[in-house]
């Protein structure tokens, strides 16, 4: 978005970190990436030089500081992050939401911005701990269809990416048909 | 809250944007060594980063003198540190409870986000439910409670204190310190 | 229910007269003057109703901003009754919030349920008069009478009866009501003692076995106890709230009046 003009509709607006952490960003436009890749790039030197991959709650540590010190500096970024990844001695799953003032939260599931108004009153209901990957995409796709339904805005669909123990993957998400309000 | 050689702390759970909940699993109590145990309330992001910096600094206090600090030294730690940041401060209202392990006498005290110490025998609250705990505390608490009456005056004082607090709630933690024990026992709560 | 005429959430300290004018401090354009008609004169109020009766009490402080204006001024009114001194009410106001608006409401409620008797020949019941007490708030909808109300009296069945109010006159009957300056602090505690809110009954299990505690009207003494504890906690903690504390009882036998000294400081 540039003002109230669409020049892209499909960005990825997110970074792989390593081989099991993903991380997703809104916010200011030219903050994001600027922000994202130099996070993205600092997990990776960690990886090469230690040989071993940072776990999720390290990861999200590490966002967490970055930004925390941005905040109190002269010009901050302005970026919402959700962090999601895999850690491999657990095995299991997490999700860390985490804002522009550095507020982190380990949470079920999560939101940013309008998106948050909408949806997690859908997840309140429909999420549970132990829900498998094919509910996951149930609840997201009654998610993405609510925004379609309610968003004033006409928002050209998402972009969706899986995390589990093998990795991170693109998933395909059939984003077409129209979902009117009743 | 101070008890007959024991000391209580308790916290909610919520953690919010103005009136949207975040997270209702956004513990605020951090226990630093065996007894010394610091509540942060107000901005999310300081309360991470200044029980952050306070669990480094009480480690190198550790490296350095090869014991756990007192609760005493401990709050003196925290209002210099907050006072380091006189013209823009961490956005938090911390409170110290523990039990000074050479003379086993209680102690809590508060602060506000500049670091002016308040010393007090009886309790110290904190938070947007800070009124709500005064009118509590002050109706509820009295002098030398043993430790589980402690732990039911205390957690009556914070449910039913946040109950009436729309910023506050979904469920507590609450720590027994004593002597030679912390318990900490997790309070469900109205759950709205 | 009063959120349009609170401010900013957490309460901010005393109310000032005149520090929250609306000030106007451009230089441009010729020099207005501001009258802003309501000031905060604090103090507390607290209701509660039992089986054969209903208490309430307040403090004596009036307050503007950090000065005290009078260590016994009233917020306790008898409404009804026969002369200058409503002798034989069966009915009583409290009005906290601005002093000026609670004596000028109390004096039109007191006309009305008088003028009632006159006109009907027979006493208003409890409920007759909370309701016109709302219409009377109600009526000056658009320049409100700046208080917090609760009236109290004994229903048709001779129960406890106690409705609360916020300033335009939204209205409820409850079991027990703070309100004023120190209502944030002495409400949960009455949550707590009075209607029991979260306690359980320790005989029953654990979990979700646990059964809630059912309130019960409260014996005359203990209200009278909880509601002394309640006004010197808030004396501790609330700079507006101490002096005396004035408590009406209203039974059967009438309205009986009693006076305790609270912290002067």
């Amino acid at each position: 978005m540039r003002g109230a003009t669409i020049l892209k509709a499909n960005e990825d607006k997110t970074r792989q970190l390593n081989k099991h952490t993903l991380m997703a960003y809104v916010g200011e436009a030219g903050d994001t990436i600027q922000f994202a890749e130099y996070i993205q790039a600092n997990i990776q030197l960690y990886s090469m030089r230690n040989s071993t991959d940072l776990t999720p709650s390290e990861t999200s540590s590490f966002v967490r500081t970055e930004l925390a010190r941005s905040l109190r500096s002269r010009s901050p970024y302005t970026v919402n992050l959700l962090l999601g990844g895999f850690d491999p001695r657990t095995s299991k799953p997490e999700l860390y939401w985490i804002d522009y003032l550095a507020s982190c939260a380990p949470v079920p599931y999560a939101a940013h911005g309008y998106a948050q108004y909408y949806c997690l009153s859908i997840l309140d209901k429909h999420h549970h701990p132990d829900i498998s990957l094919e509910q996951g995409m149930k609840i997201l796709r009654m998610c993405t269809d609510e925004l379609k339904r309610r968003l004033p805005i006409d928002f050209k669909g998402v972009v969706v990416k899986v995390v589990d123990g093998e990795g991170i993957r693109e998933v395909e998400y059939e984003d077409g048909g129209q979902v009117l309000a009743p | 809250m101070v008890g007959k050689d024991c000391v209580a702390i308790a916290c909610d759970l919520r953690l919010g944007l103005q009136a949207l909940t975040v997270s209702n699993n956004f513990p605020k109590i951090f226990s630093y060594g065996s007894q010394v145990h610091l509540g942060l309330t107000g901005l999310a992001t300081d309360v991470s980063s200044v029980s952050e910096l306070f669990r480094y600094k009480v480690n190198m206090y550790r490296l350095r003198e090869e014991r756990d600090i007192s609760p005493q030294t401990f709050a003196n730690l925290v209002s210099s540190s907050l006072y380091e940041r006189r013209f823009g401060p961490w956005f938090v209202s911390p409170v110290v409870a523990g039990i000074n392990q050479t003379d086993g006498k209680p102690f809590i005290c508060g602060f506000d986000s500049i670091g002016c110490i308040d010393f007090a025998k009886d309790f110290i609250v904190s938070g947007t439910a800070s009124d709500q705990l005064f009118g509590t505390c002050e109706g509820l608490w009295e002098p030398n409670l043993g430790p589980e009456d402690l732990f039911e005056t205390i957690s009556q004082a914070l449910l039913n204190a946040v109950d009436r607090d729309a910023l506050s709630g979904w469920g507590a933690h609450v720590y027994i310190i004593e002597k030679d024990k912390v318990t900490k026992r997790l309070l469900k709560g109205r759950q709205d | 229910m009063a959120s349009l005429f609170q401010q900013s959430m957490p309460s901010t300290g005393p109310g000032y007269s005149f520090a929250s004018a609306p000030t106007h401090h451009s230089s441009s354009g010729p020099r207005q003057h501001a009258f802003y008609p309501y000031t905060d004169n604090g103090g507390s109020t607290l209701g509660i109703s039992g089986a054969t009766f209903t208490i309430l009490a307040g403090d004596t402080r009036s307050t503007s901003g950090y000065n005290i204006n009078s260590r016994y001024a009233p917020k306790l009114f008898r409404i009804g009754g026969d002369g200058p001194e409503n002798e034989g009410a069966r009915i009583v106001l409290s009005v906290v919030g601005f002093a000026a608006d609670g004596n000028a409401l109390k004096e039109r409620l007191d006309t009305m349920v008088k003028m009632y008797r006159y006109q009907h020949g027979k006493e208003i019941s409890v409920h007759a008069c909370a309701q016109r007490l709302s219409h009377i708030l109600y009526g000056k909808r658009f320049f409100p009478y700046y208080v917090t109300a609760i009236l109290g009296g004994l229903d048709d069945e001779g129960k406890g009866a106690l409705y609360s109010y916020d300033p335009v006159g939204s209205y409820e009957r409850e079991q027990c009501r703070a309100a004023g300056a120190a209502s944030s602090l002495i409400m949960p505690f009455l949550d707590n003692q009075v209607n029991l809110k979260n306690q359980y009954d320790p005989a029953s299990g654990e979990g979700l076995e646990k059964v809630m505690r059912v309130p019960e009207p409260l014996p005359q003494e203990t209200v009278e106890q909880l509601v002394r504890d309640a006004f010197t906690s808030a004396v501790e903690r609330h700079i507006e709230v101490g002096d005396g504390l004035q408590m009406m009882i209203i039974t059967k036998e009438g309205v009986q009046e009693t006076f305790t000294p609270l912290k002067k400081d």
